[in-house]
């Protein structure tokens, strides 16, 4: 130790400023929670086009995934990291970059989702500019991370930096390769990929937002803060390593149990199932090694609630990844799939594993870096006591919810017919459980509200000037021997002497490429024969692009959120086409740019609705849902009858279709003509069905036309005619365009 | 002839579940490598990274 030691400070004013963005965009999201929790018994809460439930519920998710998790997952690795490495951070300009671009992300967000833009992908709605500002900002982050971690003073870095790693890298791919997309436009785009591929891709990266965005970064934040607050090592480094490389090899794997007896080719569900199955392990080997880190510590916990909400969150990380595996067994996910079961199983996750461990953290920092004790302790007792019952209400009524929905959905009689097949009683069924949602959620709520006001508290009694203390380190030497020799010997006697790995755990650049090599070696894995074997997806010759006014339609579909609500995917079960019809198959979906397959029903599926009512049953159903069938919770839409459809608009729409290898034939040089002349159509079918007049130019007009095409082209198939009455003659270019059989 | 062809025609059916092998073969192998006993003194050093504010564990 006879060299020069460095002097330097740790940035805590960015670890501040990311604390009070999570507190804050935490309750925002929450309470956009609430509301939709609110519009399902009281649809009426519906109360403008832009507040309706399909446009809210992309804004809470991404709220509470971006905003809350993401700045809770930024503040505590920007306080984690620079201690753990001994350095400050390389560039506070980039700190400061990072937290501002990232709040201005959410703020738009918050503006585009409400108006209608998205891209209608789970947790990936944001529309192509703002898609293109995430990687930016993204990428600012990494340069300074990974250039801090190549500055640090620590020679080996800590399990927490191997998790921070691998979710910068991973966030990173799955982001740009899930929003590939040709845009329309300013604010509208389609996927680049289409049916089973783009839903294929989507749940890749949907399941892996889930594992590299809420579990890997708050791993890391566990393996540094829960040795923290308990002030003793973690139980087992050993057992983090491997929690460490199973985890970030099985996880990416996974995604496909999202799609289990969907058109999905059944070899990528099994494997998504099998991988899934086989996460229990690492997972629960990460559980272990948190709670056990509190061996001979448990007195603490009685007095300290930091790790109260730690030991919860812990808890609540095994019990949502015990149940991860059990739904991704087919046979349970089929009663599972399109339920409220799902909802309360991410709910155990975000509001006990996420929420927990950011308020363990955010109360463990608070007095840090305010300088002072917390305004109350008793206060966060009683946060912690709230949000304990609120989670426990919540998920309680909504795991009843979904077993009730799902068994009421396979119910047959006696003689052989369904139970129930009347959708909207199986809906009417979960009203107490709604309640009793919105109970749980407000005590949750509550909860936060108590925590923000206890830290501005405690903020309002910090000291005139933060006190900066200066820390001497040694730079790190060129030329470093380990003290621990290599063991000499066979070459097993070698691997399981594991010094290999302490020799990664000192070359965080080999060790990120290590890691991005486990991440993207397992994707292709998946990948590449989903988009390569031809019989994944066997061609169907009546399948024909939608015509420029259904595609209209479908916008007006997208915008709406209506897939928030509705699938488009029969499954090859019993009970399934017995209520809504032939199975879908993969080839159907070859023009579905993206696919709109959907993950919950609170609705009916909706893929062979085509011609199952008259026009003008869907004009009356969208005007005011309940004057058609009494029961139902759907949002009402009385604008379409008075927006008008933007027919220059469609032009783009189809154009952009082509790009990505949509035979759209004639149609690409007369979309508005073609889209005019079959609106006129479906308005004359409205007026002599003894609706109103004068809707030819209006939105609902398309939307009509599109969910009356919805299964017509298997039907078209099946009945064997060349005839095809649902496709007026206008839109006769385009059917006769063959698709070219290469995808 | 594009690649789907050759992709198609070179049944690959078998391809995912060999590489499931492969990593169930790392995973058993790399628990095995973990739960030795051997390098627990290092370990036990590196766990106590968290622990220290101004001190670094492996210095230089």
């Amino acid at each position: 130790m006879n060299t020069r030691l460095d002097s330097f400070s740790y940035d805590d004013d960015i670890v501040r400023k990311f604390m009070w963005a999570t507190m804050i965009w935490g309750l925002v999201g929450f309470l956009v929670g609430l509301i939709i929790a609110l519009q399902l018994p009281v649809p009426g809460l519906n109360a403008a086009p832009y507040l309706t439930f399909g446009r809210l519920r992309p804004l809470h998710t991404n709220a509470v995934i971006f905003a809350f998790a993401g700045n809770a997952f930024f503040m505590g690795a920007y306080y984690s990291t620079q201690r753990l490495l001994k350095t400050r951070m390389w560039s506070d300009g980039l700190s400061k970059f990072h937290f501002w671009g990232w709040q201005a992300i959410i703020v738009s967000a918050a503006i585009t989702l409400p108006l209608g833009f998205t891209q209608s992908k789970e947790y990936a709605e944001l529309e192509w500019p703002i898609d293109i500002a995430i990687a930016v900002v993204w990428v600012a982050f990494a340069v300074n991370y990974f250039v801090t971690l190549a500055k640090r003073r620590e020679r080996h870095i800590y399990v927490a930096i191997w998790f921070y790693i691998a979710s910068i890298i991973t966030v990173a791919l799955l982001h740009i390769f899930n929003n590939l997309s040709v845009p329309a436009g300013a604010f509208k785009s389609y996927s680049i990929y289409a049916g089973v591929q783009d839903a294929f891709m989507q749940w890749w990266y949907g399941h892996n937002a889930v594992a590299f965005f809420l579990t890997t970064p708050f791993l890391g934040l566990m393996y540094y803060f829960m040795p923290k607050a308990a002030d003793r090592p973690v139980f087992s480094y050993r057992l983090s390593i491997l929690h460490f490389w199973t985890l970030v090899f099985l996880y990416i794997w996974a995604g496909p149990h999202h799609l289990h007896y969907t058109a999905l080719p059944d070899w990528a569900s099994t494997l998504g199932m099998l991988f899934s199955v086989m996460l229990w392990m690492p997972s629960w080997g990460g559980m272990v090694n948190g709670l056990l880190t509190l061996r001979g510590a448990w007195h603490k916990v009685t007095e300290d609630p930091v790790l109260k909400f730690f030991v919860v969150a812990v808890t609540a990380y095994g019990m949502s990844t015990f149940e991860g595996p059990m739904l991704s067994i087919k046979s349970i996910n089929a009663l599972a799939h399109y339920t409220d079961w799902v909802i309360a199983h991410v709910h155990t996750g975000a509001l006990g594993w996420n929420g927990f461990l950011t308020f363990g953290m955010v109360y463990w920092l608070a007095p840090r870096l305010f300088q002072t004790e917390m305004y109350s302790k008793n206060w966060v007792n009683l946060h912690f006591w709230l949000a304990t019952f609120g989670i426990l209400l919540y998920v309680v009524a909504i795991y009843s919810a979904g077993a009730t929905q799902g068994l009421m959905w396979r119910a047959f009689d006696e003689t052989g017919r369904l139970q129930y097949p009347d959708f909207v009683e199986t809906v009417m069924r979960l009203m107490p459980m709604y309640w009793v949602r919105v109970a749980g959620g407000t005590l949750y709520i509550a909860g936060m509200i108590l925590g923000i006001w206890n830290l501005y508290k405690t903020w309002a009694k910090r000291p005139a000037k933060y006190e900066v203390p200066v820390v001497q380190a040694a730079p790190l030497s060129p030329t470093y021997t380990d003290d621990h020799a290599p063991v000499a010997g066979s070459a097993w006697a070698r691997f399981t002497a594991m010094y290999w790995h302490r020799k990664w755990e000192g070359m965080p650049l080999f060790f990120s490429v290590m890691t991005a090599i486990a991440v993207i070696v397992a994707s292709l894995f998946e990948i590449i024969p989903t988009f390569l074997i031809k019989s994944n997806v066997p061609t169907i010759a009546s399948v024909k692009p939608y015509t420029p006014l259904e595609l209209a339609g479908r916008n007006i579909y997208q915008r709406e959120g209506c897939f928030n609500c509705h699938s488009q995917m029969v499954r090859p079960l019993m009970y399934e086409t017995e209520r809504y019809g032939d199975y879908s198959k993969p080839g159907e979906s070859v023009y579905e740019h993206p696919f709109l397959w959907g993950s919950r029903r609170i609705g009916p599926d909706l893929a062979r609705v085509g011609g199952k009512y008259p026009d003008l049953w869907h004009v009356r159903h969208m005007y005011n849902p309940r004057e058609v069938v009494q029961k139902s919770i759907m949002p009402a839409y009385p604008h379409l009858q008075t927006t008008a459809i933007d027919f220059n608009a469609i032009q783009k729409s189809v154009d952009a279709m082509a790009m990505i290898g949509v035979p759209y034939g004639d149609a690409v040089n007369s979309a508005p003509a073609l889209a005019r002349a079959q609106a006129e159509q479906v308005a004359a079918s409205i007026v002599a069905g003894g609706g109103p007049a004068g809707l030819a130019d209006k939105e609902i007009v398309a939307l009509t036309a599109y969910l009356q095409r919805l299964g017509r082209d298997l039907k078209n198939a099946s009945s064997g005619t060349a005839q095809q009455p649902a496709v007026p003659a206008a839109a006769k270019p385009i059917a006769m365009a063959a698709p070219d059989g290469s995808r | 002839m594009k690649l789907s062809d050759i992709m198609s025609a070179a049944n690959l059916s078998a391809y995912a579940e060999i590489a499931m092998i492969l990593f169930i073969v790392a995973f058993v192998a790399i628990v095995i490598a973990i739960f030795l006993p051997g390098r627990k003194r290092t370990f036990d050093a590196a766990s106590r990274m968290p622990l220290d504010d101004e001190h670094p564990q492996t210095p230089r």
